[in-house]
């Protein structure tokens, strides 16, 4: 239940949701628009393009109406937690790119254990820890579930 | 009496060994996932989505062992809500009002088993309901045209959120953005790609697995990292669950009505858990007056909101099972799994698969049954997993979700997804704006389309078949007074501060 009126984690909402606003309003009048491309079939009633449009008309309205009166947020990250944020999409991003490429063990546990450090474990507790959920996710997924993971190059057992 | 052939049927489905074994895994693993801080049932559920698929089980097996791993989760994040005042979704933020007050005193072991109790009972008391009152509802649906489902898809969409959350045009707004996202993809009728954009994988639409997972999984691991070190609080003593058993017998008339009015408030589409547990709070604060000392740790303003919470959730079954209109969060996920499992909620549904539907309902009680037996002495156990750090937890959950929507289509395309869906589901967090109706956007919008388009070649093209029938005309009437009564709701709330 969250309740009205500013409490500690929240902050005026007027830059972000205005921001969020004008995006909205702006995806709204591009489906609008963009829906007009959709050829219609044959013999149809409604086209293709008819329900993203009926979509898009509540969609602009309360898009605008969030512009002229933004509500309330929560109270956006600080630059470091940004960073650290960006770092962690950044790396998941990359592992995800990897994987199939170097098999699930090797990228994962250099994912896993640069995450764990990421999320503020010492040096130490990321390597034991990383191993030790990487081996042990691997052994649950590959051997008890029955899931095939991508292996090694060169190493298909 | 149909309906008691078709439990009867429904137990000898539900008690098969695999069946049971799956419900007892179910609950465990549920359980400890619902425990681990920040993860709330809904994270919970989700992330386990794609798993229990490729299991590749039955139906009925996959159903049981996601409603158990439900259960299970909304019985582990009371776990954090009582211990740690970290409620993990919307309806546990009651719990904590007098749960951590009691754990804070010693008596944590005490509100768990309480809570489960109070929990049981809840459940025990809307499965019941569910299987009085489904059919009825179903009984009156099987008379719907593509024009009234129509009309009720505006119901599902005009009232989700519309009580609980704190903006409804922010509700609104996800709600379109879901509904729009949801027509990405090849046209199921023209064949024609919609916004694609010449990207072929785009073409089977986004699965709203990837969504979930990413909208509720790594955004919460976004969340996390927001304050890496704030985030580990001291855990309390536990102690024994017994007493909870003793103290439940003693608020028995507070579950008893809390149970009732959990069970009505679930059963409204949209509103769900959160307004029942909401609701049996106040109320029964309201009810004993100066008899209770409600936040500073009654054991009724435990019982009240978890046997309140847990009918909802039962409750919120019946619209969801007989109409396919999901009532909460959960039973939205709930829906997303019987969708992609080929199975379409609605009155069809109980003359087509009575087994499924039946077995479902037997599952339902013989899980309340095996949470309560599991926990009470497991509680302490089940404690532990709060004190595994952040650090450690958070990575592990999103290496769960990595690997469970890679195994789905072993396309690294659909992990960007999933990352680009928890950055706006952190995004959308930051902007209060809430989350589940972009999920049941995605997941409705093809039924809601498809309805509109019959509706519309069985008139020929004439718009006013949406609203010329009378049952039409009631649920728009209906979709409109409950708006209504969410702003009048709100709008009382803001008087009184």
């Amino acid at each position: 239940m969250s309740e009205p009126g500013l409490n500690t984690d929240q902050v005026s909402g007027a830059v972000a949701d205005r921001i969020a606003g004008v995006v909205l309003l702006l995806m709204a009048v591009g489906a609008w628009w963009y829906s007009h491309t959709f050829p219609a079939g044959f013999g149809q009633v409604v086209g293709p393009g008819a329900f993203p449009r009926l979509v898009s008309v509540p969609m602009g309205l309360f898009a605008a109406y969030l512009v002229i009166r933004p509500g309330v947020n929560q109270r956006w990250p600080q630059r470091a937690a940004l960073l650290r944020q960006g770092a962690a999409l950044l790396l998941l991003g990359i592992y995800a790119g990897v994987l199939k490429l170097l098999g699930f063990l090797p990228a994962s546990l250099v994912c896993v254990v640069l995450l764990i450090r990421l999320f503020g474990a010492t040096w130490r507790a990321s390597l034991v820890c990383g191993a030790l959920l990487t081996v042990s996710l691997y052994l649950l997924f590959e051997f008890a579930l029955g899931m095939p993971l991508p292996n090694m190059p060169g190493l298909d057992w | 009496m149909d309906i008691l052939a078709f439990l009867a049927q429904g137990f000898a489905v539900a008690l098969e060994p695999q069946h049971l074994f799956l419900a007892l895994v179910g609950c465990a693993v549920g359980t400890l996932i619902g425990a681990l801080p920040g993860l709330g049932p809904v994270n919970g559920v989700a992330l386990m989505i794609p798993l229990t698929f490729n299991f590749g089980l039955a139906p009925t097996a996959a159903l049981i062992l996601l409603v158990s791993i439900y259960y299970g989760c909304m019985y582990g994040g009371r776990i954090s809500s009582i211990l740690l005042n970290i409620p993990g979704d919307e309806p546990a933020v009651m719990t904590t009002l007098d749960g951590y007050p009691m754990a804070l005193k010693g008596r944590g072991g005490e509100a768990l088993g309480l809570s489960g109790v109070a929990s049981f009972v809840g459940a025990t008391v809307a499965t019941i309901g569910l299987t009085l009152f489904a059919p009825l509802l179903v009984g009156f649906a099987i008379r719907f045209g593509p024009a009234e489902y129509f009309a009720l898809f505006v119901l599902a969409f005009a009232t989700i959120g519309g009580v609980t959350s704190g903006s409804l045009v922010k509700s609104f707004l996800a709600a379109c953005l879901g509904l729009l996202l949801g027509t990405v993809g090849i046209d199921s009728v023209s064949s024609v790609p919609r916004y694609t954009f010449g990207w072929y994988e785009l073409y089977d639409g986004i699965d709203f697995i990837v969504a979930l997972v990413g909208l509720f999984a790594i955004s919460e691991c976004l969340v996390f990292l927001e304050d890496i070190r704030g985030s580990n609080k001291p855990t309390l003593r536990v102690g024994s669950a017994i007493p909870g058993i003793r103290s439940a017998w003693k608020c028995a008339p507070t579950i008893g009505r809390s149970s009732f009015i959990g069970f009505v408030a679930g059963v409204l589409p949209g509103a769900g858990a959160a307004l029942g547990s909401f609701l049996s709070y106040t109320l029964e604060r309201r009810w004993l007056g100066r008899r209770g000392s409600f936040g500073q740790g009654d054991p009724r303003g435990v019982a009240a909101p978890e046997a309140g919470n847990n009918a909802a959730a039962g409750g919120s079954l019946i619209p969801m099972l007989s109409l396919g209109i999901p009532g909460s969060g959960t039973t939205a996920i709930l829906l997303a799994l019987l969708l992609s499992m080929n199975i379409t909620p609605g009155p069809l549904l109980f003359t087509q698969q009575p087994d499924m539907v039946w077995g479902l309902v037997a599952a339902l009680f013989i899980g309340n049954v095996m949470l309560l037996v599991l926990n009470i002495p497991l509680v302490g156990l089940f404690a532990k997993v709060l004190q595994a750090p952040g650090w450690f937890l958070m990575p592990m959950v999103v290496m769960v979700a990595f690997v469970g929507v890679y195994s789905l289509s072993n396309s690294a395309f659909d992990l960007y997804m999933m990352l680009a869906f928890g950055v706006l589901g952190y995004v959308l967090r930051k902007l209060e704006m809430p989350a589940v109706p972009v999920v049941l956007g995605l997941l409705l919008g093809g039924q809601m389309e498809y309805n509109l388009r019959r509706a519309m070649s069985l008139s020929g093209g004439d718009w006013s078949i949406l609203w010329n029938s009378g049952i039409t005309v009631g649920i728009y009437a209906f979709a409109v007074t409950l708006i209504v009564a969410g702003m009048v709701y709100g709008w009382m709330i803001r008087q009184r501060r």
